[in-house]
């Protein structure tokens, strides 16, 4: 149960609906009872023919017991589905709010696609929670209690047959075949994975797959794990049926019992045989109300691991710290004192005591191969890591006293990935910055030389529909249109050719001119302006200088400048 | 509708054993029925003693023995065909995605497509395991209910057959009601479900912007819209409930009313008979009104099989391909002829007219900025996607007429991002080769994309796994791994679209040596973005805005085209210092 806290206290804020829920499902259910109990007593008073008026009464009493059940159940069902699907709003706020300070880290622990279908399917799972585990055994322990309290009134021996057909029913039975299924469900889990992993493979390797032919062995794999998935769900739903038909069986069985039973009673003469029928139809009715029991168990079972893994996503991962707020838009700068790095799960240290200056308003580049660390320095500048060992200085405070949601609002950033929304291109460009008017987005397409956009075309999931270079030119376009005074661009311009490269950097040079900027090239060319590069191999910083320092110096850069020579010449 | 139950109708074997179950439930239900009253009646009226009734007590405990075991047939017959529907649609699912034109898979909204697939199908389930074998036991149990108390009673029974038509016509005006309904919602969910993703995955990019705060608001006012839908369905449903209830409700009474009146005041119906009746209408109406709840499942179940029907009927471009062998003793002649395609009629982009001629075993370059059409012109080379008009020929005949595995089996495409399978390094350089290759023909492979050092610093080498599931390599290291894949299958074509992402210095080196070594034995034709590439071409293919403007070697191009030599100049210029 630990693990349903959280969602238990999102639930029961819901109070209002929660009470009116269980109000209403008494009202439905013992209702029923009493419909069918006085149908019974009104037969056998019928036998014995009484007054027509008595009969009468009794009939009324029937319409009234018949109309609370029905209206019972429709506010019953209305509310508490209500309740459900307001639940189901909160627990994703509650889940998003949960995860959203610690993105981007969580996303090194956790594959989105992950978290997406943790967090859709096992936000909707919990749906059940309320329906199914939380307030239906209030509502039947209270008709079962009512309903034994006025069996006493006949007979004792009666209200203890219910209550043990209510045991049975309402707890060992369906613990005992919970316990059974248990297994047989986390094979369909294990089976659904299997089919979602395969179909994801299937779609987005579908080109791959196309070209090397194996599509047709993907398609059978895919065929095989979808077939595998509905056997196991076939098991499941055939063991479902199976406790299902034992359940009703055994409240059958106890009605037959109370039906034995008020027949001895009444030859030994403890029973007027007048209420015989009447006890019965109580009997066979009440136990309506122990039947979403049998469900009950595999439900609280699905909702607790739901609960737990939407929970624990953040377990492990850091909180931000820093409390430091810094103000104001401003060129800041940047020192990097014997800073080391290593990632959580890595035994060697990804930079290894990097000393580095960045001036205010200086044009810092970072060169270097892949995988020598390059990005991990800019994922330090933003706060996305804590630093190992050393002292990283956002202008003069330590990062890890800094805000990192401060630290955020100053910088104008252009990643290796950039993600693009489902919607147009305004859309995607508004997130830069509040009240953006299209003739300045407009402007800055013009830019990045992408003219022939308009604000109004369409983007696809993921940006799907552009390419490399389309989307780095875009999301450039979005960090010009932020407007702050640091820059810290990681290989913004790779997919674009050179031509364009150079006209778009001449614009945002020009608009940077004050600022920090700091820029991760891949190429070496175009890099005389800057006041410094900085060579990086290995997690070292290897070289710091100006262009022609550097080329003087003839050491690491100028051979890297070489080879590059060479290639493209 | 019409599609699921043709489907259902199909398993004939499985529909007879609803049909006998739902008799034998019928007959149990009377059974019941019967007994109860007999003991009742012996008991209380005929004071029978204890021991009397005992053989009838026997026999009720058999009809409720047998009743819950008739249930519990009925219950999984139902399982059964749901079983065998779903394997049917989802197999048909996975045919007409695996027919898609790479075009269409690109077209976003996978995980869409990823949904439809695993809970669109799974949707249907309540219509085969609950609407049809409860739509079996209404047209049985009723009727059965109706002659038993016909004849016991002519005038219960007429009773009856006035008053249940009531039920299947109100529920059909609410069927037809939250048809509708449900299918908004059902496009509601599979929107929401999409946007969730997506604002997921923009998570590092929203925070950066400081815009994650505001998506909160997003995903409660998406959230709180598909409440207020599903309740609007879901009302409707419980309206539709209550008002069947009060059906029955009044039209037991009316029968309770009009047995109790011949009782009590005429005395011309025996006891026995009255409470039989009474305790056999409830049944009737309450068969009647689990349809009412089936048939809204089955109705919910509409709205997953139209997304599905949908997805089996959307037109797509199916690629033909055709019955001739491409013969590979030399690498094939590639010409385009006035070739054009357009994404869709909205897209302003159109690569038009196209006309070129790739000789044998030469090495060709397409040259373009970003946008041109470059890419799209390599997907119509490779059979992926087909030409809107002219063709892509190969030896002097249409790439359609050729057999779709003989063209790839003599193709290699080298993307700027190789797709990793989950497996390990030595499946994923394996997919690329043709049919089965031994450990040895792998590892010189990859030691030919120069990527073996690195699978041997791996702790389990080329036994790592990679992908969905294992570790992830760089991109440097896939555009490695997809080299290997084309040096197991040594094609005689192959297509390369060069990266335009900056990889180490070693991972270009090797990708120059291991396209030069490779083109020995093949028709290459690569987007080229670097000079180095653009030089050794045979013959350059330069692109504008999706026309090609001029064709010849870099050195005449430099003459003879001014855009192009603005564009190459740029990056020599900034190269010579």
């Amino acid at each position: 149960m630990k693990e349903l806290r959280s969602v238990i206290k999102i639930v029961t804020l819901e109070k209002k609906d929660i009470l009116l829920s269980i109000l209403f499902g008494f009202l439905a259910g013992i209702s029923a009872v009493g419909l069918f109990g006085s149908s019974g007593y009104l037969i056998s008073r019928a036998a014995l023919l009484p007054p027509l008026y008595a009969l009468t009464v009794l009939i009324a009493f029937l319409k009234l017991f018949g109309f609370a059940r029905a209206i019972g159940r429709y506010a019953e069902r209305y509310y508490s589905h209500r309740a459900t699907f307001t639940m189901l709003s909160n627990i994703r706020l509650a889940v998003y709010e949960k995860i959203e300070p610690h993105a981007p880290r969580i996303f090194q622990k956790y594959r989105s696609g992950d978290l997406l279908s943790r967090i859709v399917g096992d936000v909707e799972s919990l749906q059940n929670f309320f329906l199914r585990v939380y307030y239906p055994p209030v509502v039947m322990v209270i008709i079962f209690l009512a309903t034994i309290a006025f069996t006493t009134i006949f007979s004792l021996g009666m209200a203890v047959i219910l209550l043990v057909g209510l045991i049975l029913t309402g707890f060992l039975i369906p613990i005992f075949f919970a316990w059974k299924q248990r297994k047989i469900e986390n094979e369909v889990r294990e089976a659904r994975g299997y089919l979602s992993t395969d179909v994801t493979e299937f779609l987005y390797g579908f080109r791959d797959l196309k070209i090397y032919q194996q599509l047709d062995d993907q398609q059978h794999q895919l065929g095989r794990s979808a077939s595998a998935y509905i056997t196991e769900q076939e098991r499941e739903g055939k063991q479902r049926m199976q406790t299902q038909s034992v359940n009703t069986f055994i409240t059958l069985l106890v009605s037959w019992v109370v039906l034995g039973f008020g027949a001895y009673i009444v030859e030994t003469g403890d029973l007027n045989g007048i209420f015989l029928a009447m006890l019965v139809m109580i009997s066979l009715t009440v136990f309506e109300n122990a039947a979403p029991m049998a469900v009950l168990p595999s439900h609280l079972e699905d909702s607790e691991r739901a609960s737990k893994r939407l929970f624990d996503l953040t377990e492990d991962v850091r909180e931000d710290q820093g409390s430091t707020v810094l103000e104001g838009s401003k060129a800041r700068g940047f020192t990097f004192n014997k800073v080391s790095f290593r990632f959580p799960d890595d035994r060697l240290n990804s930079l290894k005591n990097v000393e580095l200056t960045i001036a205010p308003g200086s044009k810092t580049a970072i060169v270097g191969p892949s995988g020598s660390g390059k990005s991990t320095l800019m994922q330090l500048l933003l706060k996305i890591h804590p630093v190992t060992s050393g002292e990283l200085l956002v202008d003069n405070w330590k990062v890890d006293e800094v805000e990192q949601e401060s630290l955020w609002n100053g910088v104008n950033v252009v990643l290796q990935e950039n993600h693009f929304f489902y919607g147009t291109i305004r859309d995607n460009l508004q997130i830069a910055k509040d009240e953006l008017s299209d003739d300045e987005m407009v402007q800055v397409l013009a830019k990045v030389e992408l003219e022939q956009f308009s604000l109004d075309e369409q983007v696809f999931e993921k940006g799907e529909n552009l390419s490399g270079g389309e989307k780095q030119r875009l999301a450039i376009a979005r960090a010009m249109l932020r407007g702050e005074r640091v820059w810290l661009l990681d290989e913004p311009t790779s997919s674009v050719d050179a031509l364009t490269e150079q006209h778009i950097f001449g614009h945002l040079f020009e608009q940077a001119a004050d600022d920090t900027v700091v820029l991760i090239s891949h190429r070496l060319t175009g890099l005389e302006q800057m006041d410094q590069i900085v060579v990086m191999e290995d997690g070292q910083v290897v070289e710091v200088g100006t262009y022609e320092e550097l080329m003087a110096l003839k050491g690491y850069f100028y051979q890297m400048k070489q080879i590059e020579k060479s290639v493209i010449g | 509708m019409k599609h699921l139950s043709r489907v259902a109708y199909a398993q004939r074997k499985l529909i007879w054993l609803l049909v006998l179950a739902s008799l034998l439930i019928g007959a149990t239900i009377i059974g019941q029925a019967y007994f109860f009253v007999a003991i009742v009646e012996d008991v209380f009226l005929n004071d029978q003693s204890f021991q009397g009734v005992i053989p009838l007590m026997i026999g009720l405990f058999l009809v409720l023995a047998g009743r819950a075991f008739f249930t519990w047939l009925n219950g999984r017959t139902g399982v059964s065909l749901a079983s065998k529907a779903k394997r049917h649609f989802r197999g048909k699912i996975i045919d007409k995605f695996a027919k898609n034109p790479v075009q269409a898979s690109l077209q976003g909204q996978s995980g869409r497509k990823v949904s439809v697939l695993m809970d669109s199908v799974d949707e249907i389930d309540g219509y085969y395991t609950s609407y049809i074998p409860q739509m079996i036991q209404t047209a049985i149990i009723p009727v059965m209910i109706l002659v038993v108390v016909f004849t016991h009673h002519l005038y219960s029974g007429i009773i009856m057959v006035i008053t249940a038509p009531f039920i299947p016509f109100f529920m059909a005006i609410v069927g037809i009601m939250t048809q509708k309904k449900s299918e908004e919602q059902m496009e509601k969910l599979s929107a929401f479900s999409g946007r969730f993703l997506d604002t997921l995955q923009g998570l590092t990019t929203l925070k950066l912007f400081g815009r994650s705060k505001q998506q909160k608001e997003v995903i409660e006012e998406t959230s709180l819209g598909f409440r207020d839908a599903t309740m609007n369905v879901l009302k409707v449903a419980f309206v539709s409930s209550l008002m069947l209830e009060f059906i029955s409700m009044l039209s037991i009474g009316i029968i309770a009313l009009e047995i109790a009146i011949r009782l009590v005041i005429y005395e011309s119906i025996p006891y026995f008979s009255a409470f039989f009746i009474l305790v056999l209408a409830p049944e009737f109406y309450l068969t009647l009104k689990d349809f009412g709840s089936a048939f809204h499942t089955g109705r919910g179940s509409t709205g997953a099989a139209n997304q599905l029907i949908d997805e089996l009927e959307k037109e797509e471009q199916v690629i033909e391909w055709g019955t001739r062998e491409l013969q590979a003793t030399h690498p094939p002649q590639i010409s385009l002829t006035d070739l054009s395609y357009q994404y869709n009629e909205a897209s302003s982009f159109r690569l038009s007219s196209l006309q070129a001629r790739v000789d044998s075993g030469s090495n060709v370059a397409i040259v373009g900025r970003s946008g041109s059409g470059k890419t799209t012109l390599l997907h119509l080379i490779s059979g992926l996607m087909r030409p809107e008009s002219g063709a892509v020929e190969v030896n002097g005949r249409p790439l359609s007429d050729y057999k779709e595995p003989s063209w790839f089996g003599e193709l290699s495409y080298i993307s700027q991002s190789p797709y990793l399978f989950s497996g390990t390094i030595a499946d994923n350089i394996a997919i690329g080769g043709k049919g089965e290759h031994t450990r040895d023909e792998i590892e010189v492979a990859a030691e030919k994309a120069g990527i073996s050092d690195l699978i041997a610093s791996l702790e389990h080498g080329y036994d790592t796994p990679v992908g969905e599931a294992g570790r992830g390599l760089s991109g440097g290291e896939k555009q490695r791994l997809a080299l290997a894949r084309a040096f197991l299958k040594r094609p005689s074509v192959i297509l390369f679209d060069e990266p335009t992402t900056g990889l180490d210095l070693r991972t270009e080196q090797i990708l120059q040596q291991s396209i030069k070594e490779l083109s020995k034995t093949a028709t290459v034709i690569t987007v080229a973005h670097r000079l180095h590439t653009i030089r050794e071409a045979d013959q350059i293919l330069f692109l504008e805005k999706g026309k090609l403007v001029a064709t010849g070697r870099h050195e005449e191009l430099l003459e003879s085209v001014h855009e192009y030599r603005n564009m190459v100049t740029i990056q020599q210029g900034g190269d010579t210092a």
